[in-house]
C-alpha cells in the first residue's frame, strides 16, 4: 500500500513537470518572437529612413517602383526549408536564409574541405605545417569567390536604379538584408511557439475531460 | 496512429511580400524579387489604389503556390483581410505580420498572438487547475 501511495504522486509529479516544460517552452518562444519582432521594428525603420535619404539624393524618379526589374529573373535571396529532425511527430518547419546564394555556397566550400581532407589523410603524418597552410588559402579563395558573388548580386540588384546610386541606397539595402535575416529567425520562433502551443493546447484539452 | 502531412520542403523557396512601396522596394533591394515565365510575381505592392479584392487574390494566390515559404504582410494590409488571414492555419507558408512605415505594429492584432492569447485568459488558466 504505502508502495503503491508514493508510486502515484510521483506519477503526477512527473506529468507537472512534463506540462511546465511545455508550458516554459511555449513562453520561451513567445519572448523570442516578441524580441525579434522589435529588433525587426527598429531595422525597418532605419532602412525606411535610407531608402528616404536615397530618394531625396538620387531624386524620386530614380527609386520608383516603376523602375523595377518585371523582366523573368529568379529571386537571388530564397530559403531552404526543411522539416524539424529533432521532433518525431511534428510538422514544425525549419527555414535556413540563403543571401545571394551563399549559404548553398558555403555548404559548396564544406563540401570540398572534406573531400579534400578525404584525399590527404596520409600527408597528416608530415608537412602538417604546410597541409593547414594550403587549406587555409582554399578556404581564404572560396570564402572570397562567395564574396563576390554576394558583392556581384548586390550590385545587380542596386543596377535597377542606375549606374552611379546613392551610398544612402547602399546602407538601405544592408539594413534590408538585416531585416531579412531577422524575419528569417522569426519564422522559426512563430514555428516553435506553434508548436509548444498545440502541446500546451492539447494537455489542457485532455485535463478538461 | 495516423501520419500528420509532411512539410513540403525546399532548397530554394521564395519569400513573397504584400506591403507598401518603400518596404516591397527595401525586400528587392535584398534580392527577393522573383519573376517567373508568366511575369507573375511574389509580390504586391499596396498603394491607396489597391483594392481589398486585389489583396485577397494575392494572399489567395501566395498562400497556394508552392514555391513560397515566407509570406510578409504590412499589418495595416493583414487587416483589410483579417478574417482571411486569421483563417489561415498551415505551417508553410508562414504568414509573418511586419510594421510599416505609417502603422506601427501592434500585437493585438496580429493573427498568430490572437490565436494563442487565449492561455492567459482566466478562464483557461482556471479550468486548468481544476
Amino acid at each position: 500500500m504505502e508502495v503503491a501511495d508514493h508510486k502515484a504522486p510521483t506519477l503526477e509529479n512527473g506529468q507537472l513537470a512534463d506540462e511546465n516544460a511545455d508550458v516554459l517552452q511555449f513562453m520561451d518562444s513567445m519572448d523570442a518572437y516578441f524580441t525579434l519582432l522589435h529588433s525587426l521594428s527598429s531595422t525597418l525603420r532605419q532602412g525606411w529612413l535610407e531608402l528616404a535619404s536615397a530618394r531625396h539624393s538620387m531624386g524620386a524618379y530614380r527609386v520608383n517602383t516603376v523602375l523595377l526589374d518585371h523582366t523573368s529573373h529568379s529571386a537571388a535571396t530564397t530559403l531552404l526549408v526543411t522539416q524539424d529532425e529533432g521532433k518525431v511527430d511534428s510538422v514544425e518547419p525549419r527555414f535556413t536564409l540563403c543571401k545571394w546564394g551563399s549559404s548553398s555556397n558555403e555548404k559548396f566550400l564544406g563540401e570540398k574541405q572534406s573531400s579534400q581532407d578525404q584525399l590527404h589523410p596520409q600527408l597528416r603524418h608530415r608537412g602538417s605545417t604546410q597541409l593547414s597552410e594550403e587549406k587555409t588559402s582554399s578556404e581564404n579563395k572560396a570564402s572570397c569567390e562567395i564574396d563576390d558573388q554576394v558583392q556581384k548580386g548586390r550590385s545587380k540588384s542596386l543596377s535597377v536604379f542606375g549606374t552611379l546610386v546613392s551610398p544612402k541606397l547602399r546602407s538601405a539595402q544592408l539594413s534590408f538584408e538585416t531585416a531579412l535575416e531577422t524575419l528569417v529567425e522569426m519564422a522559426n520562433a512563430r514555428s516553435e511557439m506553434l508548436y509548444a502551443f498545440d502541446k500546451v493546447d492539447k494537455k489542457l484539452g485532455d485535463g478538461k475531460e | 496512429m495516423a501520419n500528420r502531412n509532411q512539410i513540403p520542403t525546399s532548397n530554394s523557396a521564395l519569400i513573397a511580400m504584400i506591403a507598401d512601396e518603400d518596404t516591397v522596394v527595401g525586400f528587392l533591394l535584398a534580392g527577393v524579387g522573383n519573376v517567373d515565365l508568366r511575369r507573375k510575381t511574389n509580390y504586391l505592392i499596396v498603394d491607396s489604389k489597391t483594392t481589398v479584392k486585389q489583396v485577397e487574390d494575392a494572399f489567395k494566390e501566395f498562400t497556394t503556390r508552392e514555391d513560397i515559404a515566407v509570406i510578409l504582410i504590412s499589418q495595416y494590409v493583414a487587416n483589410m483581410i483579417r478574417f482571411l488571414v486569421d483563417s489561415y492555419s498551415k505551417p508553410v507558408p508562414a504568414i509573418l505580420e511586419i510594421p510599416s512605415k505609417d502603422h506601427p505594429y501592434d500585437p493585438a492584432h496580429d493573427s498568430i498572438l490572437s490565436r494563442v492569447k487565449y492561455l492567459f485568459s482566466a478562464e483557461s488558466v482556471a479550468s486548468g487547475r481544476r
